[in-house]
């Protein structure tokens, strides 16, 4: 079920409708009947294997708390973690094996997600950061919450848990799936046929490679943003909030900086569970201590995605930037209170060549092979022909579609940068109730309408999440 | 002792982050201080370490929720 699909919608309008019917007592079974419901809809077979990790985990994590302190807890946490990463190990790996349709039903929806925070509940529970879960219906609630396991954000148990019981926020998630839905359909879905035109034909193409370099990261932003838009959004309709995974990375001054801005849930996770353990193993280790942390660091990111030579690149190539970044970063700093008056020209040049590093690492991302990525960056500055000479190629009408898709990804900087959203969310609906319910039943209806119109333009919800994926 | 620690981790955050204005104070956190991140976060615990002349582990450096827990910590263990 895509988010983006009629389908999705429709369960989630009822399922959030239905939660505000049950009693106090009992959201947490809730939420876990819903997830599994949609888990079920999407692969039946994928249900069992989250229902036996979560089982396993929640086993594990009461059984190393009894034994906590002793060398038999730290066995438990131990073996447990590598139990589980082997389990990701081989979903991720199946897609290799070669069978006609096999991912299809075998590789669980969510299971990089899902893995990742049974794995940092462990942990949290072996370091005393909190208390073993007792009751299991919220835990296992907490695993398969059914609007972040298509692609997070990677919410902590101790975040999530504490909000199971709040009351559903309407008009704010209604707000930001809205917001998320445009962003896909008006922004993504317009970028994406070029985008996916030039790395299709990135060798026989005779210009345009630009928009591989320059355009794909936009679109994939305004895609896989929109997926965690429309999982916060749906996660209110539940009363609970979950972490931002973006804070308008494409405005960076640096490297380390963009990393705080994009994919934050990922990034704070492997900083907290990956790269501290190993920096705090290796920081007598001087400033090979620190590559070396950042290198694995940025691989696992890398790989997290799957096991492709790419996705491997794209960590590597990361890694490098990183340690230039971090190696630097005293230096720089002494300069530019050294000569204040270059600030602005520094963080001109800084937002340019990091805007360029992140282009050319996430070529390596979208490329099919790693000889069509050398290919396209080799090309992205020549033949930079116009707009309408290098979309005409793929459909008689796709410079329309390009050009709206590339207008309104203005409008999207615009709009983060101003935030129309937070006076929005600030006007309070007064009086009665029939008021407020008929102002959410009329909000519904007219985007239900612009959702339809977009539809029906459009020709269909036809291009998955790039996220969704993984 | 705790004025005392205050005093030096002053000067220790101050070297690790550049910066010789920088005071700290217990509820201020890493959003507070520009560059404190999780790369600059561990440079900050072994700074701590070789001046207070204590060992942390990842659990305890991960723990730590502003200036005033790692205060707490470096009493405890080098009381």
């Amino acid at each position: 079920m895509s988010f983006t699909s009629v389908d999705f919608l429709f369960f989630l309008a009822i399922a959030a409708f239905l939660f505000r019917l049950i009693p106090a007592r009992w959201p947490a079974a809730y939420i876990l009947v819903a997830s599994y419901i949609f888990y079920c809809a999407s692969s039946p077979r994928g249900a069992i294997a989250i229902a036996l990790a979560t089982v396993f985990t929640f086993a594990s994590a009461l059984w190393s708390q009894r034994l906590k302190g002793s060398s038999r807890a730290t066995l438990i946490v131990v073996s447990s973690i590598v139990l589980l990463v082997a389990y990701l190990m081989f979903f991720k790996l199946i897609v290799f094996v070669p069978h006609e349709g096999v991912t299809s039903w075998i590789v669980p929806l969510g299971v990089s997600y899902y893995s990742f925070k049974l794995i940092s509940y462990l942990l949290d529970v072996y370091w005393g950061k909190m208390e073993a879960a007792k009751r299991f219906v919220p835990f296992a609630a907490y695993v398969a919450f059914f609007p972040q396991i298509v692609a997070g954000p990677i919410q902590r148990s101790e975040d999530f848990l504490s909000q199971i019981g709040n009351a559903g926020t309407i008009l704010p998630g209604i707000l930001r799936i809205a917001w998320g839905l445009a962003k896909k359909l008006i922004i993504a879905d317009h970028l994406a046929p070029a985008v996916n035109y030039v790395f299709g034909h990135a060798t026989s193409i005779h210009g345009g490679w630009w928009i591989g370099f320059y355009i794909w990261p936009l679109q994939l932003y305004a895609d896989f943003s929109a997926l965690t838009d429309i999982a916060i959004g749906a996660g209110r309709l539940f009363g609970v909030e979950g972490p931002e995974n973006f804070n308008r990375p494409f405005t960076a001054t640096t490297i380390s900086d963009y990393w705080r801005r994009w994919h934050m849930s990922l990034t704070n996770w492997l900083g907290d569970y990956v790269f501290t353990p190993l920096r705090m193993a290796t920081r007598n280790a001087g400033n090979a201590g620190l590559v070396a942390s950042l290198t694995i660091n940025m691989i696992a990111i890398g790989l997290w995605h799957g096991i492709t030579w790419g996705y491997f690149l794209f960590g590597v190539v990361h890694a490098l930037f990183l340690s230039v970044d971090a190696l630097s970063q005293r230096a720089r700093k002494r300069l530019s209170k050294k000569h204040p008056q270059w600030e602005p020209a520094r963080d001109v040049l800084g937002w340019l060549l990091t805007f360029h590093l992140v282009c050319l690492a996430l070529v390596f991302f979208r490329a099919s092979t790693v000889s069509d990525a050398l290919y396209l960056i080799g090309h992205a500055w020549t033949h930079l022909t116009f707009l309408s000479d290098v979309v005409q190629p793929f459909g008689s009408n796709s410079g329309r579609i390009f050009a709206i898709g590339l207008a309104c990804y203005g409008l999207l900087e615009l709009c983060e940068r101003y935030r129309p959203d937070r006076w929005l969310a600030h006007a309070r609906v007064a009086g009665p109730r029939y008021l407020r319910w008929s102002l959410y039943a009329s909000t519904v209806l007219v985007l239900a309408i612009g959702f339809a119109l977009l539809l029906a333009s459009s020709g269909g919800p036809k291009n998955p999440f790039v996220y969704a994926v993984f | 002792m705790a004025q005392q620690t205050e005093q030096r981790l002053t000067s220790i955050f101050q070297d690790v982050f550049d910066d010789d204005s920088l005071q700290i104070r217990p509820e201020m956190t890493a959003d507070d201080v520009e560059d404190w991140d999780s790369l600059t976060h561990i440079n900050l615990i072994t700074a701590v370490e070789r001046e207070f002349k204590v060992k942390f582990t990842t659990s305890e450096v991960t723990g730590l929720k502003n200036v005033g827990d790692l205060i707490a910590l470096i009493n405890k263990k080098s009381a």
